[in-house]
Parts: C-alpha cells; structure tokens; sequence
C-alpha cells in the first residue's frame, strides 16, 4: 500500500485497520508504511470511506481547533482525504496481494481467500475417500503473517512423511519440487497475511504428522493453525477423531460441516 | 478458505454462531452455478442472516452494498455466505436448502454436534467434518483471548488485532456505542462471515467491565 503524503493528514485512522500493523506516523506528522512488512491485503483502502476532504482544508480545521485547546474526534472508518492507494504490484511482490486479499481469485485455482477446497467440495471431488484424512496447515493465522521462509520449513518437515500436497492448492503450486516441500526462491522473502499448505495422507498416519508439526512448530517465527479432516461414515461418524485423540491431541467443539448437497454426488 | 474453521470462544459464545456457506467445484459443479448461488442467497435472506454477502463483492455491512444487486451479479462459482445466530433458524434453513436441492455444495461452520443434530432432524447424515486443532508455532505472539474471538470471526484475518484494541477502548469510553463498534468490525471481513451480532455482545460485555 502506499500513502500520498500530499494528502495524509495523519489523522492515524489506518494505523488501526492495518491488518499487520506496519503503518505508522512519519517524522512528518504523516502516515507512512512498511513496506517489508506490509502484505498488500488492501484492507486500509477498502475500509476507510474516503471522504473526500481537501488536505488544507483539513489541516486549517485542525489549526483552528488546536488554538482553541479542541480536538476533532473523527469516525473510525474513514480516511479524510483518500490518501491511500493500491500500487501496482509486479512479481514477486504480487504474491502478497494474491494470498492476503480475499477479494483477489488464485490463478491456479479459481478460489477466492487462501485458494483452498479443502472438505468444501468433498461430496462432488471425492479428494477425501474413506481412509483418508486431509490436514490444512495455516502459517501466518491469527493475525501474525508470515513468510514463504517459514512457509518452507513446514512443508519440508511434512514433504518428509511422503504425504501428498493437494495440487489444486495455491502454495503447491509455488513449490519447485513437491516431493520436498521445496519452495521457489524468489518468493521466499515475501510476506503474506496467511498461507494453507494443503495435504493428505491415510488415518493412520495423524500421529506422524502431528510430531512433524509438534516438533517444526518452534522453528519459525509465526504462528500455525492446524485443522483435519475426513469424509465421515454412513452413521455420520468422523473417522479421524479416534486417531487425534489417541495421539493426545484435543479437538475443537466446533468445526465445519459439508453437509453432502453437492450434486452430482461423488460415488467410492 | 478455512476462514471459519478456527473461531474461538466457549461453547455458550459459539451457541450464536453459524455460518452457511456454498461452494462450488471447477469442473464438476461451478459450471452453470451463478443462478444456484443467487438462489442459496435468498434462501439465506429469508431466514434474516445477521452478515450475508461473498468474497469479491463485499457483505451487507459495508456502506456501499445494497443486497439485490450484489445478488444479481453473483456468477458462477461466487464464493457466498451468511451468518445466522440461533440453532432453530440453521435447522429451518437447512431444511430449505434440501428442499431447494441446488446441486452446489453446502457447509456450515459452528458447533459440531448441533450441525449434526440439524442434519439428522431435516433426515440426512454429514458428509464430510474438518476440526480445528487450534494455534501452534509462536503462539506468544498471540494478544488475549478475547481479541482473538472478535478477530477469528473473520477468517482471512481482515480485521485487526489493533482495530479490536480501538472499538474496545472507544466503546468502554461510550464513544461508540457496542452496535456501531461491532459495524465497523464487520466492514473489515469481506466475505461476511463476520458476526456482528455475536461481536456486539462481546463488546457490551466490555463496556459494562465484565471482561
């Protein structure tokens, strides 16, 4: 993202919505950003209303305030002069946009957010058979980002338990070799809001991919969200939670459900 | 998206907090959906979601959405959701969405057991079921727990730990009342799986100093 100093009137409206928190006021008296660190999600610019304000007219309000020991308390979702704007990314940098604003399709895969189907089309795709579980591994969630660095070590330790990465995935398709987890080089240093690494595997292999997870977790710099999941029985019943639960592992009370709607309806 | 997968919060939180959404697969269902997707849309508006809307357009929170048009531009393959507060209305909009029997994929996020009692009241059994095994790695980067239930709501992580710090701190000095703080939340998650209403209650709980 980049701010018009011409127009910001450091009001520090965006410094809030930052998803990552990397705008700040310059020595200026104006909002800069971050650049390393900002994952172009776009969310300052879509959020704030501009409103249209000329910058002068601004400044001269808050000069004529301020004489008087007054403040201006201004809404929280609005930037006065529209001083932000969504540069035009080139590669590799696009990457950020492309994993951090939800409102941007992955190429690859046709899906909007992260890219990912997960069980979301399980009834029609069958990617999940009985046997199988899907693990989603999410690097950068809650609100930590993180890099294809980082990124990498996880799908490396996991790339070494010969689990398969889901294709139709957008961090898949940024490997070099699938078979490792290796990612490519040039995307390495990029900075995203979040980032799936998508894989499955048979039941019986959850305890190994829960140690792999155990034991890389401490070796990065964000914060990891696991999820899992499986196609359940005839009776309803979810094939994957015996085997979670015998490796000591706890499980949400909540989740998600596809409720087999889709047709037509994938048949084993 | 496993943008609802991870919402936290107890049980009695999460009790007001389901999301039902479509999805579609290339190849196979997305073809053709665009009328299927607008009609899970008003099947959804019926049942008067608290948050309704899908990725690229925006949710009903956002000033500049007005719902019809947002439904009739909805193609093939939008990714679409609305959020809904109480078990009976999920088991009411379920059971139309059997009876309406689009084709497209459907999926709720929220308590696992009260889904599965829906399915089973409307006569079907789940399909599928994916858990959260919930935050590993540097987790203490992580703010307080109840940052965390108002950002998990919004799974892409759009609305910031730091614009959860201001609506706390605007409302507990009634600046901004619980309503219109949880409204600004909402404009911040784009697909609208964002639940106002839930954030709201979490917010008067900060103002009258109970958390």
């Amino acid at each position: 993202m980049e701010i018009d100093k011409e127009k910001c009137v450091g009001c520090g409206n965006c410094h809030a919505v930052c998803t990552m928190g990397v705008i700040y006021l310059d020595q200026d008296g104006k909002s800069a950003v971050n650049q390393d660190e900002c994952v172009e999600c776009r969310t300052c610019y879509r959020v704030l209303r501009n409103e249209g304000y000329r910058p002068w007219f601004v400044r001269a309000v808050r000069r004529v305030l301020r004489a008087f020991n007054l403040g201006y308390l201004a809404e929280p979702d609005v930037c006065p002069t529209g001083a932000l704007s969504p540069p035009a990314l080139e590669w590799p940098r696009s990457v950020r946009a492309t994993f951090s604003d939800p409102s941007t399709v992955h190429e690859g895969t046709g899906v909007h957010g992260r890219g990912t189907d997960e069980i979301k089309s399980n009834d029609v795709t069958g990617r999940l058979r009985e046997g199988d579980v899907g693990f989603v591994v999410e690097l950068g969630r809650p609100g930590i980002g993180a890099r294809f660095r980082d990124i990498q070590k996880v799908a490396m330790a996991l790339a070494g338990l010969n689990v398969r990465f889901e294709a139709e995935n957008p961090v898949t398709q940024l490997m070099s070799d699938p078979k490792t987890g290796r990612i490519r080089d040039d995307v390495l240093d990029e900075k995203v809001l979040s980032a799936i690494i998508e894989l499955k595997t048979r039941l019986e292999m959850i305890p190994q991919v829960l140690q792999a997870l155990e034991e890389v977790q401490h070796q990065v710099d964000t914060v990891i969200s696991v999820g899992v999941a499986s196609r359940c029985a005839a009776d309803g019943s979810v094939p994957h939670e015996h085997w979670v639960r015998q490796a000591g592992y706890r499980l949400s009370p909540n989740g998600k459900t596809n409720l087999g709607l889709g047709r037509p309806l994938f048949q084993e | 998206m496993t943008n609802t997968l991870h919402r936290q919060g107890d049980v009695e939180g999460l009790k007001g907090d389901f999301v039902v959404f479509a999805h579609t697969a290339k190849g196979i269902n997305k073809e053709g959906s665009g009328p299927k997707i607008q009609e899970f849309m008003r099947i959804c508006l019926r049942h008067n979601p608290v948050n309704i809307g899908d990725a690229k357009q925006g949710n009903i929170l956002q000033e500049d959405i007005e719902i019809e048009r947002l439904i009739s531009r909805q193609g093939d393959g939008a990714a679409a959701a609305a959020v809904f507060t109480d078990v009976g209305t999920l088991q009411r909009v379920i059971e139309d969405l059997i009876r309406a029997d689009l084709g497209i994929c459907i999926n709720v996020s929220g308590l696992l057991e009260e889904v599965r009692d829906c399915c089973r009241k409307a006569g079907i059994e789940r399909h599928s079921v994916e858990h959260s095994l919930g935050f590993w790695g540097a987790t203490e980067r992580l703010p307080e727990r109840h940052i965390l239930e108002i950002h998990t709501m919004c799974g892409h992580g759009m609305v910031s730990f730091n614009l959860i710090r201001k609506m706390i701190e605007q409302v507990k000095l009634r600046r901004l009342s619980p309503k219109k703080a949880a409204k600004v939340l909402a404009k911040c998650c784009e697909c609208g799986a964002f639940n106002p209403k839930r954030a709201e209650l979490l917010l008067e709980r900060f103002r009258k100093g109970l958390t």
